[in-house]
């Protein structure tokens, strides 16, 4: 199963690993973090967005959160999913 | 004019850093994607900063991108990112050692606004140069295109290529200052000064900064943001340094109402030069708009 990952666990940083799953397996998101508890509507919508926005229907998606705005999540999700697929290099 | 006496470098893969320098105050910023951000991170890198310039909150600081030189496969993706968004007031060129480099960004510049529909050479250009060939040609390098707004020289790549390194005294740097100075004045663009590297050496920043300041200098790259305070008090005019300005301008008010060419201020003939720097020094205490010392 390819992964990729993009983000660090800096403070208002996220780590986010995605790894391709089988088409009509849909999103399995999992969050870690200490703002999860509080966050985690947010975070969730933020990143289904941003993989609505980029045609995504089948990932599993592990986000470690450290504080990082909604801009950041998708930010990273977006890169992380670019590494996955590849795209350019950098 | 616009105050630019210190402009922070912002690491391009760091969130924090990029959504929280503006709340620093300095007078601009330079969101690094250059330097500051590994290889390996330069996509995430940019895409975090296209979000973080889409949300645009900076308060009223002066936003930059350094791109990555124009001698590597990154800096034409850097500008298709970032300057379609239209919230980019210029962008940092690393390493610019002639003409040719300026007006090769020039065109890729131009391209991309055209397609984004901005206004063409909305775009500014701060040329970074850090090799003996660039500090050789830099009116050429500031006189490329129109699109050029400062020129600053490098510290440490710039002393590598001359074969020293950088001391506390700057010997190395002060000869390189002097001729920056003439040439980007030459030019008409803003000279701002490199980073000063001890981060914890107020008294040598203090030091350094008054010493570019009286060369001519208009400011200072800065790589924390506890420089910022030192720098600004630096350039800040004095009261007393205000006072002389504000009766200079009073006083060729007078005399333009009375039809008289100059003027004495405290036994000192007042002219046109002496009233541009006037006007000049109340912008910097920041008692005039920006844009009004043109008058």
């Amino acid at each position: 199963m390819k992964t990729a990952q993009a983000g660090t666990v800096e403070s208002m940083d996220c780590l986010v690993t995605v790894s391709e799953a089988e088409p009509g397996t849909g999103i399995a998101l999992t969050l870690a973090g200490s703002s999860v508890a509080r966050f985690s509507r947010a975070m969730e919508k933020a990143v289904r967005a941003t993989l609505g926005e980029l045609k995504i229907n089948d990932m599993t998606v592990l986000v470690q959160d450290n504080g990082a705005l909604d801009i950041v999540l998708k930010a990273r999700v977006e890169a992380a999913v670019s590494r996955l697929n590849g795209g350019e290099e950098a | 004019m616009r105050l630019r006496r210190t402009m922070l470098y912002l690491p391009g893969n760091n969130p924090n850093m990029l959504l929280r320098g503006h709340l620093f105050n300095p007078d601009g910023l330079v969101l690094d994607l250059e330097d500051a951000v590994a290889v390996r991170e330069k996509d995430a890198a940019r895409i975090l900063i296209r979000d973080v310039l889409k949300r645009g909150e900076f308060g009223s600081c002066e936003v930059t991108v350094r791109i990555n030189g124009l001698d590597t496969e990154y800096w034409r993706k850097d500008l298709e990112a970032l300057v379609p968004l239209g919230r980019l007031d210029g962008v940092r060129a690393p390493k610019v050692d002639d003409a040719a480099t300026v007006k090769q960004l020039d065109e890729a510049l131009s391209e991309i606004e055209s397609k984004a529909g901005l206004e063409v050479g909305r775009t500014k250009i701060f040329c970074l140069l850090e090799t003996a060939r660039g500090i050789f040609n830099t009116y050429d390098i500031a006189t490329a295109s129109p699109r050029v707004t400062a020129v600053i020289p490098g510290g440490e790549d710039l002393t590598a290529d001359l074969r020293t390194n950088r001391s506390p005294e700057g010997t190395e740097l002060e000869g390189i200052r002097r001729n920056v100075i003439v040439a980007a004045r030459a030019a008409g663009v803003d000279a701002l000064d490199t980073v000063f590297p001890r981060i914890t050496d107020d008294e040598g920043l203090r030091k350094e900064t008054s010493f570019i300041k009286q060369l001519g200098f208009d400011g200072k790259s800065v790589i924390h943001p506890n420089q910022i305070p030192i720098i600004h008090e630096v350039f800040t005019p004095t009261e007393k340094e205000i006072e002389r300005a504000q009766k200079i301008i009073a006083a060729a008010k007078e005399a333009a109402e009375r039809g008289l060419g100059a003027v004495q201020v405290d036994g000192r003939m007042v002219d046109a030069p002496v009233v541009k720097r006037a006007l000049f020094t109340l912008t910097r205490a920041g008692l005039l708009e920006e844009g009004q010392d043109n008058a």
